[in-house]
């Protein structure tokens, strides 16, 4: 699945792809296109997203990084006229097969978005609504589970005395918290992030870059941001999207202290994007 | 330094301010009037009777009580009928229509029934539910006032959630919650506000609509719980009272009509505090 | 790629619950647009079915027709229907320049603590029901009118002139301008309110670069204004009118009720919902009720041509 490297007029490759180790892929995507109605916004990517290890997606805006994400969950088929080709392999089952069931792959693949969304409901609520759609629970299991992903979002300390109160009372920055553990609470083994910190001050982003490292642990996660010191703080691998193509993608380090093509160095120092 | 043509404009201007000003006046003062003459009318005949008391015969002291009964019942079922119909309409037309031609042939009536003559869908009622059945009723009054609240709270649902964020409905269906229960738990609820004030301004609609239940459920001296009989609604009651030549009777449609107008300004001011209501976020 | 054993912690249960009633939810919303569709589809046709033995033994002529006599059974909708037309027309007139001086002067020239409760007060006048304003025409507004308007104009009308016949009729202040006059009462904050809706969504920028000019404010309304808004204004008028034509409570009690053409603007009147109002349940021959439904078929035309055109006109200024 390497891309060809070819070679641009200063000796730099146009596109380089260093990819993950076979056995740690966990998301493997295979020549993958996307079309919104007639505009093609993604052209033939491939690229493999390590298992427990954050992958981050940056790239200008338009660049079709979110778009890469919302196949991943096939988010896109709410919308009639958006369509994928090609093949993304989920622990080796193709999920863009038409066979697969949209729910079960949702329960597998959880998502964050860029603004907190928090449901009209408790906080204990928001967190159950999930699990409650899977599995039939007992109170005290319930109870139990709920706690787990308020802990493992970190939020639960600050939320644990107000657990009945409505979600929307909570600032942007546990909103956000709240929503990623609603996500893990139907124990999904993907986790997309669609720069999830865009609408969050500094200090509640680094509360979520913390929540983000210790989640990596249990959770393939893929995150798109916009800020590339995030991508370099949080993310094993990073890949750099353009106009639909993935330019560059290898591990965070060498993306941000030896990228090899034209088009990441002049990204990474801030010459064009 | 002003010219001719400067201080004649200025003149124009001031003029158009004055008439401006003029016709605000006069459309309060007619506002004033209105009240003043329910008021002054009404609260005489207003008294304990009105309501503990049913319709009298000329002459004999009497109340609203049956007619103020038969409107609520009539109101509520339908109430219940409208909202079951434009929220799922409305729901409809927002989440899976989209585009479609048939989307929008159903907006675009839906607006005309909005504001289509109410009389004219009082005669439709009476074709389909009064000369088939056997006769007026209160089911065909709660009808008829159904059709006139539904294309109300069906506008009210969709234009609500139409503004919900894209991302509220996309984080439930990332969880893999059925499209149903994304709408039921986390939009309805979401935008319950909206619906809700729709649903107050349609209630307001309705109490005082009078024509379309002239020939649906008519009216009904007597006290009664059977809809399925000639049920007297407090409109029809004033209408019949406010035209007839007795004074008792004028009084008590005096003392009905300041009654409906507290009860739709009531549920107007209501339906505004929910609709200003901050939502917490 | 194989799966690997740590793949799945625990067998996941393949589908959420009740994911199965998508189709059916979608269906029962599907339905119940269908059903506001067939309503209206039902009114068409049930006002067409029971209207037509009308014009089938009328023909032409229960349009053109102006005698409408339950006795002897004949039925002429033409006073009817030009008494919907000039009431609402008149109704228009009047209240039409007050709707947008209210609408203006509340964007425009109200000062910020009365802006709140004047609209306020306006929507809430736009919600008082029909019926309410016919009790008050009844018996506030003609006995003030007789007194104030329509005798002083019969005394001062010279003797065998026009003006002495259009002002003709009995002095009690009922009769086609009363009922006009209730009706621009009734359709002037509906309309105010909307056309203040409108205004309100004309940006500042465009306002304010009018005055940047040294505009005056009757310049910014005329030329930029009230132009930005043209469609939806038109629109938003139109319903006002669709209101007027349909109306039925307010000009029952006060447009005096008698069929054929009125002769003057005090004489009494009918339109086509007040006939329909004060006939219908006492009407007992068939070429009666028929009329009656026919009436209600041209009133249904007339409204669905105004009130159409209206949603049109507002639709496409959101764009």
């Amino acid at each position: 699945m390497n891309a060809p490297l070819s070679a641009s007029h200063d000796g730099a490759p146009e596109t380089a792809i260093t990819p993950v180790p076979a056995d740690q892929v966990k998301v493997d995507i295979q020549d993958l296109n996307f079309y919104y109605g007639a505009k093609h916004a993604l052209h033939g990517v491939s690229v493999g997203f390590a298992r427990n290890a954050v992958t981050a997606l940056i790239g200008p805006s338009g660049c079709g990084k979110s778009t890469l994400l919302r196949t991943l969950n096939r988010m896109y088929a709410l919308y009639p006229g958006q369509k994928a080709s090609g093949k993304i392999l989920l622990d080796g089952e193709d999920i863009l097969g038409s066979s697969l069931d949209l729910p079960t792959l949702r329960s597998r693949v959880g998502m964050v978005f860029q603004k907190p969304t928090p449901f009209p409901m408790s906080i204990y609520d928001n967190v159950a609504f999930g699990m409650r759609l899977y599995e039939k629970l007992s109170k005290a299991e319930t109870d139990a589970r709920v706690e787990e992903a308020l802990r493992r979002a970190a939020l639960w300390d600050e939320v644990k005395d107000k657990i009945k109160e409505s979600g929307l009372g909570l600032s942007g920055g546990q909103q956000q918290r709240l929503c990623v553990a609603r996500a893990i609470a139907i124990k999904p083994e993907v986790l997309l992030l669609d720069e999830p910190a865009s609408a969050l001050d500094p200090i509640s982003t680094a509360r979520l870059e913390e929540t983000i490292a210790l989640l990596k642990t249990d959770y393939t996660i893929v995150i798109v941001t916009h800020n590339l010191g995030q991508a370099a703080r949080c993310s094993d691998y990073t890949g750099l999207m353009y106009l639909g193509n993935l330019v560059e993608f290898g591990p965070t380090e060498q993306m941000f202290t030896n990228p090899v093509t034209q088009r990441a160095r002049d990204y990474v120092t801030g010459r064009f994007g | 330094m002003k010219s001719a043509r400067a201080a004649q404009r200025q003149f124009a201007n001031a003029l158009f301010s004055a008439g401006c000003y003029l016709v605000t006046f006069i459309a309060l003062a007619f506002l004033a009037a209105i009240l003043w003459s329910l008021l002054t009318q009404g609260l005489g005949g207003l008294d304990l009777a009105v309501f503990t008391r049913d319709t009298p015969a000329p002459g004999s002291a009497g109340g609203l009580r049956n007619a103020i009964l038969g409107s609520l019942m009539m109101c509520v079922l339908g109430m219940a009928g409208a909202l079951f119909i434009g929220v799922l309409a409305g729901t409809w037309l927002a989440e899976y229509a989209g585009d479609s031609k048939y989307g929008a042939v159903v907006r675009f009536l839906n607006d005309v029934l909005l504001s289509a003559p109410s009389i004219l869908i009082g005669l439709f009622i009476y074709g389909i539910l009064v000369a088939p059945f056997g006769g007026f009723s209160g089911y065909a009054g709660a009808a008829a006032l159904a059709l006139l609240a539904a294309p109300v709270i069906t506008r009210a649902t969709e234009d609500v959630l139409l503004l919900q964020p894209g991302a509220l409905r996309e984080s439930a269906v990332a969880l893999g919650t059925p499209l149903w229960r994304t709408i039921l738990s986390v939009l309805w609820r979401s935008a319950g506000g909206g619906i809700l004030t729709g649903a107050l301004l349609a209630f307001a609609r309705i109490t005082g609509e009078t024509a379309p239940l002239l020939f649906t459920a008519l009216n009904n001296q007597f006290f009664s719980l059977n809809m399925g009989k000639p049920t007297a609604s407090l409109p029809a009651v004033i209408y019949q009272y406010a035209l007839s030549a007795y004074d008792d009777w004028r009084r008590l449609a005096w003392a009905g009509a300041l009654l409906i107008a507290i009860t739709v300004l009531a549920v107007t001011i209501i339906a505004r505090i929910v609709a200003r209501e901050p939502r917490r976020s | 790629m194989t799966l690997t054993a740590d793949a799945s912690p625990g067998l996941k249960p393949a589908r959420p619950k009740g994911a199965g009633f998508d189709p059916i939810f979608q269906a029962l919303c599907f339905a119940a647009a269908t059903a506001l569709l067939a309503a209206l589809g039902g009114v068409i046709i049930t006002l067409a079915i029971g209207g037509w033995p009308a014009f089938q033994t009328m023909g032409l002529g229960f349009i053109t027709s102006s005698e409408w006599n339950p006795v002897t059974d004949v039925y002429g909708a033409a006073g009817p229907l030009v008494g919907t037309i000039i009431t609402a027309a008149l109704a228009l007139v009047i209240s039409l320049p007050i709707a947008f001086g209210v609408a203006i002067f509340l964007v425009e020239l109200c000062p910020t603590v009365l802006r709140r409760p004047i609209g306020t007060a306006v929507e809430l006048l736009a919600g008082i029901p029909s019926i309410v304003y016919g009790m008050w025409g009844l018996f506030v507004f003609a006995p003030f009118f007789s007194k104030h308007v329509q005798v002083p104009l019969m005394m001062s009308a010279p003797a065998g002139s026009i003006w002495e016949k259009l002002v003709a009729g009995i002095p009690n202040g009922t009769g086609i301008l009363a009922a006009a006059i209730i009706l621009a009462i009734m359709i002037l904050p509906f309309m105010a309110a909307m056309l203040r809706e409108l205004l309100l969504t004309v940006p500042p920028q465009v306002r304010e670069s009018a005055y940047g000019l040294g505009a005056t404010r009757l310049e910014v309304v005329s030329s930029v204004t009230l132009p930005y808004v043209r469609r939806g204004a038109i629109g938003a008028v139109m319903l006002g009118l669709g209101r007027a034509l349909g109306e039925t409570m307010a000009v029952t009690f006060i447009i005096g009720n008698s069929h054929g053409f009125p002769k003057s603007i005090f004489d009494s009147g009918s339109t086509i919902a007040s006939t329909i109002a004060n006939e219908f349940t006492e009407a007992t021959s068939v070429a009666h009720t028929s009329s009656l439904l026919a009436l209600g078929l041209m009133l249904f035309i007339i409204t669905f041509a105004v009130l159409g055109l209206a949603r049109l006109l507002i639709g496409q200024s959101k764009h």
